[in-house]
């Protein structure tokens, strides 16, 4: 029994061409049963239980609210209110959301996990400068924060989702990561009335140069196979 | 008996660190007897090879550093096969046994994590399972002769050697090459895989390659690569990638006169740039054959062989930690490692037999697992005058075999087609 369209043989009683699916003028009675008995067993394997990453985010969540409670009856019982448990019960919420949460899910999405735990981590900054009566929330933690995520996020979102052209695009990041040590320093200055730009120059200039190397590099096809040779990838 | 621990060799290192919960590096060979198989005789067979095959009983351990491989103290069991081939292997199995001994109707098949070994050392070590089996079961006497061993000697140290660190050149050579088109689909949701075996006269195959002046591996290589073109030119999305690349996994044995049970095999990937201009088909045969024969020869051999235990024997790298190590190879492996090929062509030769096993044996089959970023691979071997060519696929879209069934058909080898359609 051949297929007319591809001309290979078929098996006895097979229905269709596995191939091109066109489909047998005439089938052996009984043949796709018979087929699939002979060939291959019905045996379909078990999914296997996923126990062990749930069992220790348990854990985990176990000991973290272990720690965020106990410090914060003691801090109840003794001075009569949260006082400084505020924080390490925040702390281990933190903690909790960075370490746990992710692997409650079945697949790590940074998009959507990143911007949360930077989220998160303002938040808990927030509350320790509202708590101590602090004015450098507005000014330095949240504009540091929000710097550190964008380089992170777009970082990952490079080396995940793009493929071509990568080596400029890490050379640019490279430089706008030196160039954030300056903006850093700058909200340092306005917040706390530090001296201008003096630690950020050597940050500045180390990451440019080490980004213009990789720019230049990534035009210049002897030298992007110079890298390549050196780093493969 | 006392357990026993061996390093992961060369090649075996990067399939532990780039498993998957739903996929990992697994491969198949299998027997086709005249006679059911009695599941029971199979596990008495696996159980008698137990110390004379100490690298292919292993689980997988952890260490700080590195992974390493542990002896068993009990052969797994005899059990029945799967309704597809190569079901992933999780951690947790792997903990137990690297290898699964299966078994259907007259079937006796063997899949191996390649941590374990490559196709060479897992067939030598199905054809002494047959003959322990064959023995066991008909009664007959099977002389220690070729691969087959004398099941009461101890194991020869060359045998259980990791021989890459043996071979490597002074200096290595640089892995850097053009990556390949990628061939695409919709997988399955189930891991399910799908096999279709085209078997054809190897007489007529040979015949078909010497007509061309090349050796069989380079003439389905030729054909292979031809189908991909083709399926390159009804993807309405080819991407830039654009060079079509077989990729051949080539037996180190021969090339260096060395014998081991453990992984000692290298892949080469040969192919052409479709936008330079049309291939005839001989000129596709030639340059595949010509190409295959450039990168096989022992020097090449060695340089590649050293580039990867160097990285091995780096003092930093050792150092590193076993989950920093994990990422960073499974980067590496992500960014370079699947993307120099378009698929495999894993070809086994011709099996041989004992005399006195060949009445009693109908059929060998050898599969190979689906790569984690490309769908499709294939896998030949010979025995008794036929060859199975077997294409495993995780997709949904059978047009590769299709394309490379036809043009065996057009170029004169009568194919017969098995399958196990869902």
């Amino acid at each position: 029994m051949y297929c007319v369209y591809c001309g290979v043989k078929l098996q006895d009683g097979a229905e269709e061409c596995p191939l091109c699916h066109t489909a047998v003028a005439l089938p052996l009675r009984d043949g796709p049963q018979a087929v699939k008995q002979e060939a291959w067993s019905d045996r379909v394997p078990r999914a296997e239980k996923q126990s062990g990453k749930y069992l220790a985010a348990g854990l985990v969540t176990v000991i973290l609210a272990a720690a965020a409670l106990s410090c914060l009856i003691f801090c109840l019982k003794s001075l009569g209110e949260a006082a400084w448990s505020g924080y390490v019960a925040l702390g281990m919420a933190l903690l909790w959301v960075w370490l746990v949460l992710p692997v409650l899910f079945p697949r790590w999405r940074p998009m959507i996990f990143l911007p949360l735990d930077f989220a998160c981590l303002a938040g808990y900054l927030l509350y320790i400068c509202a708590k101590t009566g602090g004015n450098w929330f507005l000014s330095f933690a949240f504009p540091v924060t929000a710097l550190i995520a964008i380089v992170t996020l777009a970082g990952v979102a490079m080396m995940r989702y793009i493929v071509q052209g990568r080596l400029r695009l890490m050379s640019l990041l490279v430089i706008f990561i030196g160039l954030s040590f300056m903006l850093i320093e700058f909200f340092q200055h306005i917040t706390f009335g530090t001296p201008m730009f003096v630690w950020s120059l050597y940050c500045v200039s180390g990451f440019c140069l080490i980004g213009l190397f990789l720019l230049v590099s990534s035009f210049v096809p002897s030298m992007r196979g110079w890298l390549r040779r050196k780093f493969f990838f | 008996m006392r357990k026993q621990w061996y390093r992961l060799d060369n090649a075996a290192l990067i399939f532990p660190a780039v498993m998957r919960k739903n996929w990992n590096n697994v491969f198949r060979v299998s027997v086709t007897l005249r006679d059911k198989v009695d599941p029971e005789t199979l596990s008495r067979a696996a159980e008698d090879l137990l110390a004379r095959f100490p690298t292919i009983y292993v689980r997988l351990r952890t260490g700080f550093f590195w992974y390493y491989l542990e002896t068993v103290n009990k052969a797994p069991k005899a059990e029945e096969d799967y309704a597809w081939p190569l079901t992933p292997m999780s951690r947790r199995k792997l903990k137990k046994c690297c290898i699964r001994i299966l078994y259907y109707q007259n079937r006796i098949a063997v899949e191996f994590f390649h941590s374990v070994t490559d196709g060479h050392g897992g067939m030598a070590f199905l054809k002494n399972l047959t003959a322990r089996y064959l023995t066991l079961k008909e009664d007959i006497a099977v002389p220690a002769e070729g691969e087959i061993v004398d099941p009461a000697e101890a194991p020869r140290r060359e045998e259980t050697r990791d021989c890459f660190q043996l071979c490597g050149a002074k200096k290595g050579i640089s892995r850097a090459e053009e990556n390949a088109y990628r061939l695409r689909g919709n997988p399955e949701e189930d891991s399910f895989r799908y096999i279709v075996t085209g078997i054809v006269p190897t007489e007529k195959l040979v015949e078909k390659a010497h007509e061309q002046k090349v050796t069989v591996t380079a003439w389905l290589a030729a054909v292979m690569a031809e189908a991909v073109q083709k399926r390159r030119e009804e993807d309405p999305h080819p991407g830039r990638r654009r060079h079509i690349k077989i990729t051949i996994p080539v037996d180190l044995r021969r090339t260096f006169g060395m014998n081991t049970m453990r992984n000692f095999s290298l892949a080469v990937n040969i192919g052409f740039d479709p936008l330079l201009g049309e291939y005839s088909h001989g000129e596709i045969c030639r340059l595949m054959y010509h190409q295959l024969a450039a990168e096989t020869i022992p020097q090449r051999m060695a340089g590649r062989v050293a580039t990867n235990v160097n990285l091995q024997r780096s003092l930093l790298l050792r150092l590193v930690p076993l989950p920093l190590k994990t990422q960073a190879m499974r980067l590496v492996y992500s960014l370079s490692g699947e993307s120099k090929g378009c698929l495999n062509i894993s070809n086994m030769g011709t099996v041989t037999l004992p005399e006195a096993m060949v009445p009693y044996v109908e059929r060998f089959d050898f599969v190979i697992g689906v790569q984690y970023s490309y769908p499709n691979n294939c896998s030949v071997v010979s025995w008794q005058g036929k060859t199975c060519i077997n294409m495993i696929r995780g997709i949904r879209d059978s047009e590769l075999e299709r394309l490379f069934f036809s043009l065996l058909v057009e170029k004169g080898l009568p194919v017969e087609i098995e399958s196990n359609r869902r």
